[in-house]
């Protein structure tokens, strides 16, 4: 990587922060709050612009789909469209239930939102840009993404609602039937690492594109097709967006939210959307490992690819039935995700790997 | 089997109970009587020779001195069309249902006890659908039933 | 898990939901996520048509018609003036002729195109439902061409039609016609053999033929379900007699047939419409009624193969410009009548599929 294209990294900007705030004459301790404060602020702040950014990309992708155009009015492709539908959404009223359990109620949006947001902590965005390199990383983010069942349960219940209470229900059930094949896809990673941070895991991943694990594993791509299917359905996305399935459940769980609450649900899907989509890049494509380019650069590039595939998914696919859909995960994926970690386990045991 | 030979074919077999009106165009058009309805029915549902195992329609009509009842139905396997009608009086209407022989009748005679007002013996599920649950403002459809102005709205 | 209490619970879907394509209610009691017993609740839709034709003078009912059934509101037009023409013994001129059988199968073809989108959506694909409207468009375009009208035409009159078609008419639907059949290949290929489609169709939602015979269900649900009848065959209206078509019959009465025989009427649709374009005589489009329409004495029960199934008119006239009874039966009514009978046992998701593969239009049902 050349010198100058190596400045680009924004790792260096943390480090100049830092030093500033040195130069000012705070003590060491301080100035760590503060720069991880910053840091926090602006992971934060970043994450919210890109799940506006992909719910606008969302709706053109699915609008060259179906061939027409999509929003177009507002400004350039209407790239500032979901900037004013978050403005509208922050000034309606905030219709409530009359019977709504008040606390469960009003708590499920924020434990979704922050859910959502939690698993950016670990996340490698680039060479070093990472908030805070837990050794337990990806049992980290598998623990953190989990709340936002709770999150659709308190709503389903909270919001006193049948159809509500029924998509809490079927996510939960979802979720906790896929957690199953998606840990044993993440675990086959996980055996050939030998770690469970995610800078280790990038950091085995470094070299030449063969090296990412999708090529690297011995069943590397099954081993990435039960993830992606599994965090298809992690992230509530057609085919196996049943907990909120439109023409069954009117809205599923966030069916009596409106206003502010329904943004940051609405957010919080797409956050959770890109969480899976950069998990699958961290662990199958090398992560932020590429040539040329500034790292975070090859990080989002990629994610971006694989969060284009969830989308075409969504537009191509009918929906899954909620029976179908507990069959597929226990009747397949269970079995697939589980013969493949095992015969992988066996090969890195007997050094049949390169 | 043409027109013709179907006209031929009822007036032998079922003379006795389906007379023929010269009122009906296009299809045959029959009288039976009010009280044999269901087995005149059954009698040409279950008929080998024309089958009509098919209900089309049910209407019932105001005629302002009496209420009509005309039953349109077909024959899928021998590809019939026929009609036939009986009168009723004005007061205290009542006609027997004909869902054992065809059960798509249900709606229809539920349509007519709800906007003409006449009774229907033996309806299994005798409840209002079109109109709101808590009408209670006539038989609309009744020719003499005069639009009210205002019409009061459940409450709820 | 035997000690765990459980108790059925009733869900309304309705009136005002994604999947009953209207105001329809339907009532569903529910153990968990399974139907157990439905009952429709209709009538958020009731116009009184039926009353309002009472007062109308027979032309001025044509109007009212249309919004009796607005998806193919060709076939409501053509079915009352049938009756009107039946009742008065009206020659319909041949020129008028072809133009109702070309514009009645442009707007089934119209109509499944919506099925084809709504039945897909409602399954969670929604591109499929872009799709169909996509090409929707190229007919309505044509009915705008012809009549000035997108939705509700007015445009097949007592006695023929109220306009002659276009020049440009003919060129641009043949074209049409082309764009559609080279599309019926992509639909198809996007979903029957689409896994998840399969699996959300086949076998779901079975209705057997004696009781779609039983129940009054006509049209594509009948001949779903292997009962071989189409009115335009066996019961022969306006000129389907002259042209060269099959009937499409499935087998097995499930959602998938159902689909499957809905893009097959669309192919046969375009034959008919070609060859009804090859044949069009010059000539008159209508015969002459006088505005003041008055029918003999009588009554008629007029019948047409409507994209939903039978759809039938029953005029009384007691020989006066007004009918004395008018009343419309669509194929909707007994369609959404026989669904608690063989829509229950499934899944929520299954009602939904059952619901959408009937094609209910509500407005047929309220009247």
């Amino acid at each position: 990587m050349s010198d100058n294209l190596g400045n680009l990294e924004l790792i260096h900007v943390f480090y100049w922060l830092k030093e500033l705030l040195l130069s000012t004459g705070l003590g060491e301790p301080y100035v760590t709050i503060v720069s991880y404060v910053v840091l926090g602020a602006v992971t934060f702040g970043v994450l919210a612009l890109l799940a506006l950014f992909l719910v606008w990309w969302e709706r053109k992708i699915a609008a060259h789909i179906q061939q027409r155009f999509g929003p177009m009015r507002t400004g350039w492709h209407g790239w500032y469209q979901t900037i004013m539908d978050a403005v509208k959404l922050l000034q309606k009223e905030d219709v409530r239930v009359d019977k709504r359990d008040k606390f469960v109620f009003f708590w499920a949006p924020v434990v979704c939102f922050v859910a959502a947001f939690l698993a950016y902590v670990v996340m490698p965005f680039g060479n070093q840009l990472i908030v805070a390199d837990l050794s337990i990383g990806i049992l980290y983010v598998l623990a953190v993404t989990t709340f936002t069942v709770i999150s659709l349960l308190m709503a389903g219940w909270g919001s006193n609602n049948k159809y509500a209470l029924l998509g809490g229900m079927r996510s939960a059930a979802q979720v906790v039937s896929y957690e199953v094949p998606m840990v044993a896809a993440i675990l086959t990673v996980i055996v050939y690492v030998g770690s469970l941070s995610m800078v280790d895991i990038v950091e085995a991943q470094s070299g030449l594109f063969i090296n990412w694990f999708i090529f690297k594993l011995p069943f590397g791509p099954i081993a990435f097709i039960v993830y992606i299917i599994a965090a298809t359905a992690e992230a509530n996305r057609v085919p196996f967006d049943i907990p909120e399935a439109e023409q069954e459940l009117v809205a599923g769980f966030n069916i009596e939210y409106s206003g502010m609450k329904f943004a940051m649900f609405f957010l919080a899907e797409f956050v959770n959307m890109f969480t899976v989509s950069a998990i699958a890049v961290t662990l199958f494509f090398g992560g932020w490992n590429g040539v040329f380019l500034p790292s975070w650069v090859w990080f989002l590039g990629k994610t971006f690819l694989v969060v284009l595939l969830l989308m075409m998914f969504r537009w191509t696919y009918p929906r899954l039935r909620v029976d179908q859909l507990m069959e597929f995960a226990w009747k397949f994926l269970v079995p697939l995700a589980f013969a493949n970690l095992i015969l992988g386990s066996i090969m890195k045991y007997l050094g049949w790997y390169w | 089997m043409t027109k013709e030979e179907l006209r031929s074919y009822i007036d032998s077999t079922f003379g006795s109970q389906l007379k023929a009106l010269d009122t009906g165009r296009h299809d045959p058009m029959y009288e039976i009587e009010p009280q044999n309805l269901v087995k005149t029915c059954q009698a040409l549902c279950d008929d080998e020779k024309v089958k009509f195992n098919f209900l089309c329609n049910i209407s019932a009509v105001d005629t302002t001195e009496k209420f009509e009842v005309v039953y349109s139905i077909a024959s899928l396997p021998n590809k019939l069309r026929l009609d036939f009608k009986f009168s009723l009086p004005y007061e205290n209407a009542e006609i027997d249902s004909v869902q054992e022989v065809w059960s798509g009748a249900n709606w229809h005679e539920r349509e007519i006890w709800e906007l003409y007002g006449i009774n229907i013996r033996n309806h299994d599920n005798l409840t209002r659908f079109l109109l709101p649950d808590d009408w209670d403002q006539g038989f609309p459809m009744r020719k003499d039933w005069d639009a009210p102005d205002f019409i009061r709205l459940p409450e709820k | 898990m035997g000690k765990l209490k459980t108790e059925e619970f009733v869900v309304n879907m309705g009136p005002v939901h994604p999947a009953t394509h209207g105001v329809c209610r339907l009532m569903l009691t529910m153990d968990g996520e399974k139907v157990v017993k439905i009952e429709p609740v209709i009538g958020y839709l009731h116009r009184a048509i039926e009353k309002v034709c009472e007062n109308r003078t027979y032309p001025q009912c044509i109007p009212m018609m249309d919004r009796f059934e607005y998806v193919t509101s060709m076939s409501t037009n053509q079915v009352f003036s049938q009756a009107c023409e039946r009742l008065a013994e009206i020659e319909v001129p041949e020129r008028a002729e072809y133009l109702r059988v070309i514009m009645l199968e442009l707007n089934r073809i119209a109509s499944h195109l919506i099925f084809y989108g709504t039945t897909a959506m409602d399954m969670g694909a929604l591109t499929p439902f872009l799709y169909g409207l996509r090409e929707r468009e190229l007919i309505i375009d044509l009915f705008e061409m012809t009549c000035g009208q997108r939705l509700t035409y007015n445009y097949i009159r007592i006695g023929g039609v109220s306009k002659d078609i276009p020049k440009e008419f003919i060129p641009k639907c043949r074209e049409a016609l082309d764009i559609i059949e080279g599309k019926l290949v992509d639909y198809e290929g996007l979903l029957n053999e689409n896994p998840i489609w399969l699996i959300r169709t086949k076998g779901i939602g079975h209705l057997p033929a004696e009781l779609a015979t039983s129940f009054g269900v006509s049209g594509p649900v009948l001949r779903a379900s292997g009962v071989d009848y189409d009115i335009r065959r066996d019961d022969p209206y306006s000129i389907y007699d002259r042209f060269d078509w099959k009937v499409a019959v499935c087998q097995n009465g499930d959602c998938y047939d159902r689909y499957l025989l809905r893009l097959e009427e669309i192919r046969q649709s375009i034959s008919i419409v070609r060859q009804a374009l090859d044949g069009l005589p010059e000539g008159n489009i209508k015969a002459k009624v006088s505005p003041k329409f008055k029918p003999p004495v009588g009554e008629v029960y007029s019948r047409i193969e409507n994209s939903r199934g039978e759809m039938g008119v029953y005029i009384q006239s007691d020989g006066t410009t007004k009918p004395l009874r008018v009343k419309c039966r669509g194929g909707s009514y007994n369609q959404l009548q026989a669904l608690p009978y063989f829509g229950t046992g499934g899944l929520v998701a299954d009602l939904v599929a059952i619901f959408a593969t009937l094609d209910v239009i509500l407005p047929e049902v309220d009247r």
